[in-house]
């Protein structure tokens, strides 16, 4: 202890010297912790959106469904098994019927997926309540904010859309638009358009079946359902996880040109110091301080550096991560266009490992830039030391 | 004068050595990082570019309309008096016909008879011509997994998922069923040359890369091209300028009347890709300032440091005679040559550093333990001009900057008491 | 080809039928009499058609000219003639199943699925508007609703409802005349009720002492703006004999 307080005496002792240093170290530690927590809420947010608004606590998906093969969507409908039914019949989970059709906005033919949700569900954070309640001639359908833009479709607007039904037959008929959703998933608004579930199931003559269920975030999904398969949350977005930890390496060589910068300047600061109190360092050993301890003295001089840091870091980088995490940087992208997953704000996200991760790395490099010099310590006589002079 | 400090900097390597490695390193962590960065966004705006947007492209007004759905009844048919008037017009681009187009793809077994069908997506530029820049474009070679590059036009490269799906080897046909620009049904037998991995998520599962003349027998589309994109040369997309460029191309060449007549988009005007690039260099700037100001910030200490370093000698020379200014001036000096000096050093060893990057890169598939990628995943850094000066901002600027702020104790002090420094020192 | 036959022979496949019946003072005929009417004029054991299909692209028409051997509704053998693009490309229908075969790839393809849903030479038809052989009678409910003129014509107006699931089309309306015993409108309802496609009979030509329709005109009536694919017969014999062979696969390799 009394190490430590000698310690921080010469250190804050040592003047701008310090502070220089010490705020370089802070601005590599608010600058790692916010882009780290920038872009680990770029992924929450996104993964989020993801869930509330597609895959909600994990899907079931018919024996026959791809979702990567349009071609396997005919085949890919039946009654839902025992144990799912049993969960949508208790609201925690939603079944969606898909099938391929064509619309006609303006006359002109536009492949498309038609999307038969409930209404009522409460799995999926898509405004499908709009759904309910029409009392109008055509078919309700809601579309995506993206798909409006594409297809030049309002509210209001009728078109026709043709399909088959499960026989094979041609059916076609007009359908409004009750509403444009801003969904900011491009994966449940691009190419298709939604419609009541059981209107649906009426206009493809498939009472009763779905082609996937998804089930809510507060319930278990179910193991074994069936002959229906589960895909857990992590199964359905492990593509984009891959996405954004290719970025994260990007951004871990950045961290470590950074730590470089701020390395070097303790290191310096150490060399400084040891050379000019050379004599100090004599007197020390004189006295009968062992030599491990002078070096534990210097290291934990220099290793201080990331202390004040942390405590300088706190200071102006803690309004500004508060900030960030709870008001969240807006994006100027629409994401209607971008055609990706993109939340309009980037709310960062801190989570307490980092804290300890970015903390214990910059705490361990500045001791062992400390150290290095130190060494130098352990080669000194005692008396040349006292007289200042060095080896 | 300037001879005599840069005696005294190499002949007292003590006052100088450690300064010296630190300002260099600052210099070449500098270099490196606009390089790095640089890199980077290059990356992103090249994949775009030759994947989807061109730095330029050039579509009719009816097929930009309704691009979504691959029209190529709505194609571009003078590709070759369009590409004469855009190489004499625009001599900084060059110029790149493509054909994107969509149907089946058919693996016969040993009797002709289909093996394997799934649906296709297409792209088909100039792989085979001398002068096509395609291939390093898409810096095939690297990227092929099995097989080769094509050498044929009747050669394509599939997906590497595409091709483990439908279990389809190199040397084998796979036959495209799809329908002609005008709509007629056509069929055409392709050699699978090799596979290729191109390491954008999602597109290798239904992907095929033809030869322009390959698709265009298949597709019957003759002397034309559904898109015709523009490159800069270097391949470097200058925004401002590619902006400028389509104003004045769709000014002369588009028609009101003429849903056939050219049009011209910048990458800029696709995808919002215009947004992307805006943040992308806001953020790269921002980060090079704060970088710029920490480097400044330890070279300012250093500054300080050394000064404090030699107290004990500016007492001396004060006791001399010398002038506190001539002290001053001299030791300004010497950072200047120590700065300039670190500076062509360290600059020399960061542009050698983004060099190796750019040319090898870093492999980081390993950091990536547990994912199962399709590729290699490499950084890449890139050598621009300006990484060869922007060193020297932090190197000489930074350093003298720090000298001077270190440099008011000389002014401060009193002479007796640098004297004592000496003392003390001795 | 195919196409032709298809749907000319289905729609015809139902007129005519000697006829007494229109002379006679306007009894109204059944259904029944009036698919079979319409039969006799469009259907033979055998018939060989030269014939040409126009498609009107957004920027340019198209000829495509072929050459059909056809024998009942089950089999049938189009060989492409021109453009030089499509000269040579061959299908075969038998049954419900369809083959092509092209020069360029020397491979026959069987075409199912949801390419049977794909447009035709990017006409207005799909391969499976072609494909239906079933015969309207076995399929459908035909009602005779009454007379209307048609282009000044009297003609017999006669609605169809599907007796089962998985026809393409659930609903038929034609408008036959009473002269002639031809369809000379179709129209194909969704089962909504929405009108989905409709094809009419241009101009009309004397063969071989029946009627037979020489220009048709089929339009999808989802697209706007779509001019129609237009079908001319050229050439039409009926109850030739045609070689068994044919009709097999082999033969779309010669």
């Amino acid at each position: 202890m009394m190490l430590f307080k000698l310690a921080l005496r010469n250190l804050i002792g040592a003047g701008t010297r310090t502070w220089l240093n010490v705020f370089v170290t802070s601005i590599t530690f608010v600058l790692i912790i916010f882009m780290s927590g920038l872009y680990q809420g770029m992924f929450e947010s996104n993964k989020r959106i993801m869930i509330e608004t597609e895959i909600g606590g994990g899907e079931y998906w018919h024996p026959a469904y791809d979702p990567q093969d349009p071609f396997t969507l005919e085949a890919s409908h039946g009654l839902l098994p025992d144990a799912i039914a049993d969960q949508v019949t208790v609201g925690v989970a939603t079944p969606i019927l898909i099938t391929q059709g064509s619309i006609y906005p303006e006359g002109r033919l536009r492949p498309v997926l038609i999307k038969g949700i409930l209404p009522e569900q409460q799995v999926v954070a898509l405004p499908t309540s709009t759904l309910s309640g029409y009392a109008g001639e055509a078919v309700p359908v809601l579309i995506g904010a993206g798909m409006a833009k594409t297809t030049k479709l309002k509210v209001g607007d009728t078109f026709t859309v043709r399909w088959r039904d499960a026989h094979g037959t041609y059916d076609a008929d007009e359908v409004e638009v009750i509403s444009i959703m801003n969904v900011e998933n491009f994966q449940v608004d691009q190419g298709q358009i939604w419609v009541p579930l059981e209107r649906l199931q009426q206009m493809l003559d498939m009472p009763g079946e779905a082609t996937f269920v998804v089930a809510s975030q507060e319930t278990n999904l179910l193991a074994n359902p069936g002959s229906w398969r589960t895909m857990s949350v992590d199964a359905l977005t492990e593509d984009f996880r891959r996405i954004m930890l290719t970025g994260q390496a990007m951004m871990s060589m950045m961290y470590l040109i950074f730590l470089a910068l701020a390395a070097m300047g303790i290191f310096n600061s150490q060399v400084l110091s040891i050379f000019r109190r050379r004599k100090e360092i004599g007197t020390l050993m004189a006295l009968g301080m062992p030599r491990g301890r002078v070096i534990g003295l210097f290291t934990t001089e220099g290793g201080l550096h990331s202390l004040l840091a942390l405590v300088l870091a706190a200071l102006y980088g803690g309004p500004f991560m508060y900030w960030t995490a709870t008001n969240g940087i807006p994006l100027p992208f629409d994401y209607a266009e971008i055609g990706m997953l993109i939340s309009p704000r980037m709310v960062s996200v801190y989570p307490a490992g980092l804290f300890v991760s970015t903390t214990l790395l910059v705490t361990l490099i500045v001791t062992i830039v400390s150290y290095l010099p130190a060494r130098k310590i352990a080669k000194m006589k005692p008396t040349e030391a006292i007289t200042g002079r060095i080896n | 004068m300037v001879r005599f400090l840069i005696k005294g900097v190499l002949r007292d390597r003590s006052r100088s050595l450690l300064s010296f490695l630190i300002i260099g390193g600052c210099v070449t962590l500098t270099v490196f990082l606009r390089g790095f960065f640089v890199g980077f966004l290059d990356d992103m705006l090249r994949q775009s570019a030759v994947l989807l947007t061109g730095h330029v492209k050039v579509t009719t007004r009816a097929y930009a309309e309704e691009a979504d759905l691959l029209p190529n009844d709505l194609a571009i048919l003078e590709v070759d008096s369009l590409l004469t008037v855009l190489s004499a017009e625009y001599p900084d681009l060059f110029w790149s016909p493509r054909i994107t187009f969509a149907g089946l793809l058919d693996i016969p077994d040993e009797n002709g008879e289909t093996r394997t069908q799934s649906p296709m997506m297409g792209i088909a530029v100039d792989l085979l011509s001398e002068d096509t820049r395609q291939p390093e474009l898409w810096d095939l070679a690297p990227k092929i997994t099995r097989g080769r590059l094509p050498r044929e036009p009747d050669e394509v490269l599939l997906g590497e998922e595409f091709a483990s799906r439908l279990e389809v080897e190199p040397g084998e046909t796979a036959t495209f069923i799809g329908a002609t620009m005008h709509g007629g049904f056509t069929t055409y037998n392709f050699r699978v040359a090799g596979m290729v991995s191109l390491g954008v998520s999602g597109i290798g599962d239904y992907f095929i890369l033809a030869d322009l003349e390959g698709a265009r027998q298949a597709l019957d589309m003759e002397g034309t091209a559904s898109e015709i994109f523009g490159f800069y040369k270097d391949m470097y997309y200058d925004d401002p300028a590619a902006v400028a460029l389509t104003a004045g191309f769709n000014r002369i060449h588009k028609r009101a009347d003429d849903a056939y007549s050219p049009f011209m988009q910048a990458l800029r005007d696709q995808n919002q890709m215009g947004q992307i690039v805006d943040i992308a260099q806001i953020e790269m700037w921002v980060i090079i300032l704060i970088f710029m100001t920490v480097v400044t910030i330890v070279l300012w200490n250093l500054g300080l440091m050394s000064g404090l370093r030699r107290y004990g000698e500016f007492g001396m020379r004060l006791a001399m005679g010398e002038t506190q200014g001539h002290v001053f001036r001299t030791t300004l000096g010497e950072s200047a040559v120590i700065g300039l000096g670190a500076s062509v050093v360290g600059t020399a060893v960061g542009l050698l550093l983004t060099y190796l990057v750019q040319e090898v890169g870093i492999d980081y598939s390993s950091m990536m333990e547990g994912y199962d990628f399709p590729m290699t995943l490499v950084m890449r850094a890139k050598v621009t001009p300006d990484c060869w000066f922007i060193g020297f901002i932090p190197g000489v600027f930074a350093t003298m900057l720090g000298t001077i702020l270190a440099g008011r104790g000389i002014y401060k002090r009193q002479l007796s008491q640098l004297f004592k420094e000496l003392e003390l020192e001795a | 080809m195919n196409l032709l036959r298809r749907s000319v022979i289905i729609l015809m496949l139902s007129l005519i039928w000697p006829l007494a019946l229109s002379a006679q003072s306007e009894k109204v005929p059944t259904a029944s009499e009036l698919i079979a009417a319409m039969d006799a004029n469009l259907t033979a054991k055998t018939s060989i058609v030269t014939s040409r299909m126009v498609v009107h692209g957004r920027r340019a028409s198209r000829t495509i000219t072929s050459k059909s051997w056809v024998e009942g509704a089950e089999k049938a053998f189009t060989e492409y003639l021109a453009p030089p693009r499509e000269a040579g490309t061959k299908m075969l229908k038998l049954e419900d199943q369809l083959w092509t075969y092209s020069p360029q790839t020397d491979r026959i393809i069987q075409i199912s699925g949801h390419m049977l849903r794909q447009s035709l030479m990017g006409s207005d038809l799909s391969y499976q508007d072609m494909m239906e052989d079933q015969s309207l009678e076995d399929v459908y409910d035909g009602v005779v609703e009454g007379s209307e003129l048609l282009n000044g014509r009297d003609s017999w107006v006669m609605t169809l409802t599907a007796k089962k699931e998985g026809l393409a089309y659930h609903r038929r309306k034609a408008w036959i005349d009473k002269e002639w015993l031809l369809p000379m409108r179709e129209e194909l309802f969704a089962k909504s009720g929405k009108l989905l496609k409709s094809s009419y009979a241009e101009e009309v030509m004397q063969v071989e002492g029946r009627w037979y329709p020489k220009v048709w005109v089929f339009k999808d009536e989802l697209k706007r703006n779509s001019k129609g694919t237009e079908w001319i017969i050229d050439e039409i014999a009926f109850n030739q004999p045609i070689p068994e062979a044919q009709f097999a696969k082999a033969a779309l390799r010669k």
